[in-house]
């Protein structure tokens, strides 16, 4: 039992989630996509016209709520502190490579373990990729890197993401002519849960990853520093219940939500090496953010506006992925997806070694 | 007594603890406690005789707390934090 020891609320936590994010299918959402940081700010991205492709646009509740979630819940419990100032130019720049990696692989880090939970076996794969990027990122953490810190900034700061995602809310539900919304039958944009049930995941997602500190990068990578299987601990639950969730939904109902195996998977590809290198920009980045793309949404919600940049720069990146073709489909990576990983993974490199060793020859 | 001491960066909390070896002062490693802050980054929980001050303090110190059974004392706290 010394295992659970200060585990027990991340591990309920972890489950709350799996199991909402596999009904987030049930009551609408793309198969194996309850939740996916990285496609809901693509599809975000598209309802905005910041890109055109017709099948991926939708102002997704499920970010809306989990920064609200996030930010409502550090303001109860006197945790909201506005604060920033550390190299936001360079979280931009790891935020939109990161996005180009989860664009190339299909998905996020918390997009990984649901697709994992639904038997998509494509996403072991892509764990291989995202665990050396990790330790890649962790090679640099424990030879110096460092963004140097952060400031306190005025509370206005803070509050500007969580007032603008209300006003994405409000655009959502008013629908002007302005707001692009994919059309039946076109593609994963069109299918999601109704306002209100997306909204509410949205909250409760956002609430438990404030209070549990979730995040899908850190728990390898406190593995790895201090042998702390707390957040490593979260990411297994929500796997657990997805799965579990999967396989009783599929019991109970006339879909399927569970199948095992490489080929034919919802909003994926086979292509194991460019899987592979995609999460591994993406966990190489997040390391060198200090979280996944989820943890740096709650942080945003917390007031922290350095998390606030990463997240402008998954956003730009969701843009760039499908105005020039770099996003992969069912049907494999993109030539320009495969170069623009390689570039990703050589800056996020360079700006590693810049704030490793750089800081060191300037000293 | 033990105390913590929270940074700005990991490779401040490495520095810090390597700074504690050289006093003697027992030192780990260690996620912030959540009890503590909601801030996921490196710790260093140390115990000393002595009573840690602000001099003590590295350029990338947030703050040095002490810890009574999780009860928290702030002894220094960064300006601008």
């Amino acid at each position: 039992m010394s295992f659970l020891k200060n585990k027990t609320d991340i591990i309920v936590g972890g489950l709350i989630i799996g199991v909402v994010a596999a009904l987030l299918v049930l009551f609408g959402n793309p198969a194996n996509m309850g939740f996916c940081i990285a496609c809901f700010i693509r599809d975000t991205a598209g309802a905005l016209g910041l890109h055109r492709a017709a099948a991926v646009q939708y102002i997704r509740p499920e970010i809306i709520g989990i920064i609200l979630g996030a930010f409502l819940v550090a303001l109860v419990k006197k945790e909201f502190a506005p604060r920033g100032g550390s190299a936001p130019m360079t979280r931009f720049t790891l935020g939109f490579f990161v996005m180009i990696g989860c664009l190339m692989f299909l998905g996020c880090p918390f997009r990984m373990i649901v697709r994992m939970g639904g038997g998509d076996l494509n996403a072991l794969v892509g764990l291989v990729g995202f665990v050396c990027g990790i330790l890649t990122g962790v090679f640099f953490l424990n030879k110096g890197y460092s963004l140097k810190r952060t400031y306190s900034l005025p509370k206005l700061e803070g509050t500007i993401l969580p007032a603008a995602v209300v006003v994405l809310l409000i655009l959502l539900i008013l629908a002007p002519e302005f707001i692009f919304f994919s059309e039946a039958g076109a593609g994963p944009g069109a299918k999601h849960a109704a306002i209100a049930i997306s909204l509410a995941a949205g909250v409760i997602v956002g609430a438990i990853a404030q209070r549990t500190r979730l995040c899908m990068a850190g728990g390898v990578r406190d593995i790895v520093l201090f042998k702390d299987f707390r957040l490593i601990s979260g990411f297994v639950a929500i796997l657990v219940a997805a799965l579990i969730t999967n396989l009783i939904l599929t019991a109970a109902t006339p879909g399927s939500f569970f199948k095992l195996g490489f080929a034919e998977q919802a909003v994926a590809h086979t292509d194991g090496l460019w899987n592979s290198l995609g999460m591994y920009l993406v966990g190489f980045g997040a390391i060198l953010l200090g979280g996944c793309p989820l943890r740096q949404l709650v942080l945003a919600g917390e007031g922290n506006t350095d998390s606030a940049m990463a997240i402008l720069g998954l956003l730009v990146g969701a843009a760039f992925c499908h105005n020039f073709g770099l996003a992969s489909s069912a049907k494999g990576p993109t030539a320009n997806g495969q170069i623009a990983v390689i570039i990703g993974i050589v800056v996020v490199f360079i700006i590693a070694a810049v704030n490793t060793f750089g800081k060191k020859a300037d000293a | 007594m033990t105390y913590i001491a929270t940074f700005f960066t990991h490779f401040g909390a490495i520095e810090f603890k390597r700074a504690c070896a050289s006093r003697a002062w027992e030192a780990r490693l260690s996620p912030v406690p959540r009890s503590l802050s909601s801030s996921c980054g490196t710790c260093v929980i140390f115990k000393t005789d002595d009573v840690p001050s602000p001099v003590d303090a590295t350029e990338d110190t947030e703050q040095i707390v002490r810890d009574e059974d999780g009860v928290y004392t702030v002894l220094y706290r960064a300006e601008g934090s």
